[in-house]
C-alpha cells in the first residue's frame, strides 16, 4: 500500500453547509478577532475557503468542528463555555480555525514568512563562517576541555 | 514467499536496520530486511504543502496512536507518564527526526564508576569512536570540530551549517554568562555528499526532508545495501523470531497482508528499538523460552528509558527570521552535562536550540500551556493575532535534554488486549519520570532562563517539562553478566548465540543526549564485529 494513500486523503463528509460556514465564522472571530495588522478569522476567509483546506487533511477533526458548530446559543459565550467545560472538543476546534487561518498565504506573508509555503533558502557559501568569524568561539576554547575523560 | 535462506536477517529497517544492512550487504552478506512500513516516496512528505503543520499533527504525527497508519502497532499509555513517539517505515524514525546529531560522552560509558549510579557500559567512548567516525561519515554529519566538550578527534566530515541568527544571538548571550556552547551537529548534508543532497534549509525537517539532505537511512544507506543485493521486504510485520532443534535463531514469522509467512535465516538481528524489540522478544516466547526469547535475566522490557525533555522560550525584539532551516541544532550547550552533586542530581543535559517559527500552530501550547503566569494571559480572541505576530520569529527555544537513568518499574510488557492490524499484541509502557531526572531538568530549565535573559530577551517562560521524546532506550541492557543483562557487549544475547540485538535498547544508560549516533555507533560495530568473526560465528543450519 502507499503511504500516499495514507496521508492525502479528502475529508469524506460532506461540505459544510451555507448555514454551517455563517455558524463557523461567527465561532471563529471569538478565537482570532483580528488585530496587529492581520485580519480576524472569517477576514481570512476561514469559513468560506481554509476550513475545506484543512479538513481535506485531517479528517479527524470534522467531527469537532461539526460538533462545536452544532452548540447553540451566543457565539462568544459557546466559545467561553466550551473552553471552560470541554477544553479536548476546543482543542480541536481551535487547532482546525488555527491551522485554517495559518495555512492562507496572506497571514503567512503578515507574519513574515517568506512563501506560502516552506521555501528553499540555501546557505550562501560562507554563511556559516560568517556568524563566527568575528572570534565568538574564542572564549568558549579558551576555557579549555569541560568533559570528564574515561577513568584509567 | 521467499523460502531462500538469508545469511542475514534483520527486522526493522530503522537506523539501526540501515547501518547493518549496508555494512554486512557490502562485505558479502546476503541480508534480508523485513520493515513492518513501506518506503516513503519524498513527493509523498508534507513538508512542502502550506498544510504541512496540520499533517504533522495527524497522519505524520510521530506517535503511533495518533498517526494510526495500517503499519502501526497500538502502544498502551494508560500507566505512562511519557508520549511515545517512533515511525514504521523504511527510514524509521530517522524519517521524521530533527537529525540532532550527539555523540555520547566518555563520562556516559562510566557512570556508575563516576557518579555512583545506574551501570557502566560493558565498552568505553574510545572503543565506539571509531564507529562514530565511520557512521558520521556515511551519513553526512555537518558540524565544526575542536569542541572542547569533547576528546579530541570529534572532526565531523562536512562542514557546519549556518547558526542562523536565533543562534548567534543566543551564542552572545552565552558568552555574557561565561558558558559553554558551540555550533550544533547535525545529520543534515551542508553540502552534496554521497546520496543526500545539499540542505536547502526549508525548515521542515522534523516533516521529513523533501531535499533528501537529511541523513535519514532511506536515502543515505539504503540504498548501498540495495546496489550491493540485500532485499527489503516492506509491509512484513514480524510476529516472531524462531529456533532450530538447537536453540538457535532460524528466522521469523511474519504477516504481510494478513498472510503468515516465514523467512528463514543463519542469523538474526533485531533492530527494532526499545519498544518494538522488547515486545518482539517476548512475542517470541516458546517452550524453550517461557518467558520470551532471551529473557533468562527477566530484564527484557524493564529498564525503559526516554528522554522527558524540557523547553523554555523566549521573546525577542529583532526578527530572527528562524523559520530559515535546518530544524536540527542551531547551537548547542554542553555547559551543564557532567555531575555536580551540589545541584541535587547527578548527571545532566545537553541543550540545543531548535528553530520554532516553522512551527506556528506551535505557539499554541507554548502560550497557553507556559508557566510563570503565561498560561492565565489571554491567547484567543482578540489577542490571538497580537502573540502570533510577536513570536513568530521572535521566539528562540531551548530544548533539555535529560540523562534518564534505568529503573526496573519502567517497562515495556505485552498488552492484555490491545492489538495491531495482524492480530499481535500492543505494547504496553509504565514509565514514570525517575526523581533524579525530574530535578535535572527542572533545575537546567532556571538556568535556560536565565540564559535567555542574558540573551536580551524580553520576556521568556517555560513551555514544557515533559515533551515526548520519541527516544526508546535500555529494554535489552547490554552487559557483561548474563545475570544482569540482555546482550553483550556486541550486541549478541547471552541466551542465543546467532541472535543479535544492535537498536538503543541496548542502553544500559540514557546519556544526555539524542541517541541515534550512538545507536548507529553501536550497529556498525556490531556489524563489523560479524564481518571479522563470521567464520566463529556459529550459525542456524536449519
Amino acid at each position: 500500500m502507499s503511504i500516499t494513500n495514507v496521508t492525502i486523503q479528502p475529508a469524506a463528509a460532506p461540505a459544510l453547509t451555507p448555514q454551517e460556514r455563517e455558524r463557523l465564522a461567527l465561532l471563529a472571530d471569538r478565537l482570532i478577532a483580528g488585530g496587529a495588522g492581520l485580519p480576524s478569522a472569517s477576514g481570512a476567509e476561514v469559513h468560506t475557503q481554509w476550513i475545506d483546506r484543512a479538513m481535506a487533511v485531517r479528517a479527524d477533526l470534522d467531527g469537532a468542528v461539526r460538533a462545536v458548530l452544532a452548540l447553540e446559543g451566543d457565539p462568544a459565550e459557546v466559545v467561553e463555555r466550551l473552553q471552560a467545560e470541554d477544553p479536548a472538543l476546543f482543542g480541536s476546534f481551535a487547532m482546525a480555525v488555527a491551522g485554517a487561518y495559518l495555512i492562507n498565504p496572506r497571514i503567512r506573508r503578515e507574519l513574515g514568512y517568506p512563501g506560502p509555503a516552506p521555501m528553499k533558502n540555501a546557505a550562501l557559501p560562507d554563511e556559516a563562517e560568517s556568524y563566527l568569524e568575528d572570534g565568538i568561539l574564542d572564549v568558549v576554547v579558551a576555557r579549555g576541555p569541560i568533559y570528564r575523560p574515561t577513568p584509567a | 514467499m521467499s523460502t531462500d535462506v538469508a545469511d542475514v536477517l534483520i527486522i526493522g529497517a530503522g537506523a539501526s536496520g540501515g547501518v547493518a544492512a549496508k555494512h554486512l550487504a557490502e562485505n558479502g552478506f546476503g541480508v534480508v530486511v523485513l520493515e513492518q512500513g513501506d518506503w516513503v516516496n519524498q513527493s509523498d512528505l508534507p513538508g512542502l504543502r502550506p498544510e504541512y503543520e496540520l499533517l504533522g499533527a495527524g497522519p505524520w504525527h510521530p506517535n503511533p496512536n495518533v498517526r494510526q497508519r495500517p503499519e502501526d502497532y497500538p502502544i498502551n499509555l494508560e500507566d505512562s507518564s511519557a508520549v511515545i513517539g517512533m515511525f514504521n517505515g523504511v527510514g524509521g524514525s530517522t524519517v521524521l527526526y530533527a537529525s540532532c546529531w550527539c555523540r555520547a560522552k566518555p563520562s556516559d560509558f562510566r557512570v556508575r564508576t563516576l557518579d555512583g549510579v545506574a551501570d557502566d557500559w560493558p565498552l568505553t567512548y574510545e572503543e565506539l569512536e571509531p564507529f562514530y567516525r565511520q557512521v558520521e561519515f556515511e551519513l553526512g554529519i555537518s558540524g565544526k570540530g575542536g569542541n572542547p566538550a569533547y576528546p579530541p578527534g570529534y572532526d565531523p566530515p562536512l562542514p557546519s551549517l549556518p547558526i542562523n541568527m536565533s543562534g548567534r544571538v543566543m551564542a552572545e548571550g552565552m558568552n555574557r554568562l561565561g558558558w559553554h556552547w558551540w555550533p550544533g551537529y547535525n545529520s543534515i548534508a551542508s553540502q552534496d555528499h554521497r546520496h543526500q543532497k545539499r540542505c536547502e534549509r526549508y525548515g521542515v525537517c522534523m516533516y521529513g526532508c523533501p531535499q533528501g539532505a537529511k541523513g535519514s537511512t532511506d536515502v543515505a544507506l539504503f540504498p548501498d545495501a540495495l546496489a550491493h543485493g540485500a532485499r527489503v521486504v516492506t509491509g512484513a510485520r514480524v510476529a516472531r523470531i524462531t529456533l532450530d532443534e538447537n536453540g538457535l535463531a532460524n528466522g521469523a514469522v511474519y504477516f504481510q497482508d494478513g498472510q503468515e509467512k516465514f523467512q528463514p535465516a543463519k542469523l538474526v538481528l533485531i533492530g527494532a528499538n526499545g519498544i518494538g524489540t522488547p515486545r518482539l522478544l517476548l512475542m517470541s516466547a516458546s517452550s524453550q523460552h517461557p518467558d520470551g526469547l532471551a529473557n533468562s535475566s527477566g530484564l527484557v522490557g524493564k529498564r525503559f528509558m526516554t528522554h522527558p525533555f524540557g523547553t523554555s522560550v523566549g521573546l525577542y525584539e529583532d526578527d530572527l527570521e528562524d523559520w530559515v532551516g535546518p530544524t536540527g541544532e542551531a547551537i548547542e550547550s554542553m555547559q551543564f552535562y557532567e555531575t555536580d552533586a551540589s545541584r541535587g542530581f547527578v548527571r545532566g543535559s545537553k541543550w540545543h536550540i531548535i528553530p520554532n517559527a516553522g512551527r506556528p500552530l506551535g505557539m499554541i501550547n507554548r502560550f497557553t500551556l507556559g508557566e510563570g503566569g503565561v498560561a492565565d494571559e489571554p491567547f484567543w480572541g482578540e489577542s490571538f493575532t497580537e502573540r502570533m505576530k510577536s513570536s513568530v520569529g521572535h521566539m528562540i527555544e531551548w530544548m533539555i535534554m535529560p540523562d534518564d537513568l534505568p529503573e526496573e518499574h519502567n517497562r515495556i510488557t505485552l498488552d492484555d488486549s490491545m492489538t495491531d492490524s495482524d492480530g499481535l499484541p500492543a505494547a504496553k509502557v509504565a514509565y514514570v519520570t525517575g526523581e533524579n531526572t525530574r530535578r535535572l531538568v527542572d533545575w537546567n530549565l532556571q538556568r535556560s532562563l536565565e540564559a535567555h535573559e542574558a540573551a536580551g530577551a524580553t520576556k521568556a517562560w517555560i513551555t514544557n517539562r515533559n515533551n515526548p521524546s520519541w527516544h526508546n532506550m535500555g529494554t535489552a541492557k547490554m552487559g557483561d553478566d548474563p545475570a544482569t543483562s540482555v546482550v553483550n557487549r556486541w550486541g549478541r544475547t547471552h541466551d542465543v548465540p546467532n541472535l543479535y540485538v544492535i537498536d538503543g535498547s541496548q542502553f544500559p544508560t540514557a546519556t544526555g543526549v539524542n541517541p541515534t549516533a550512538t545507536i548507529c555507533a553501536l550497529a556498525k560495530r556490531t556489524a563489523t564485529y560479524l564481518v571479522e568473526n563470521r567464520r566463529e560465528q556459529e550459525v542456524s543450519t536449519a
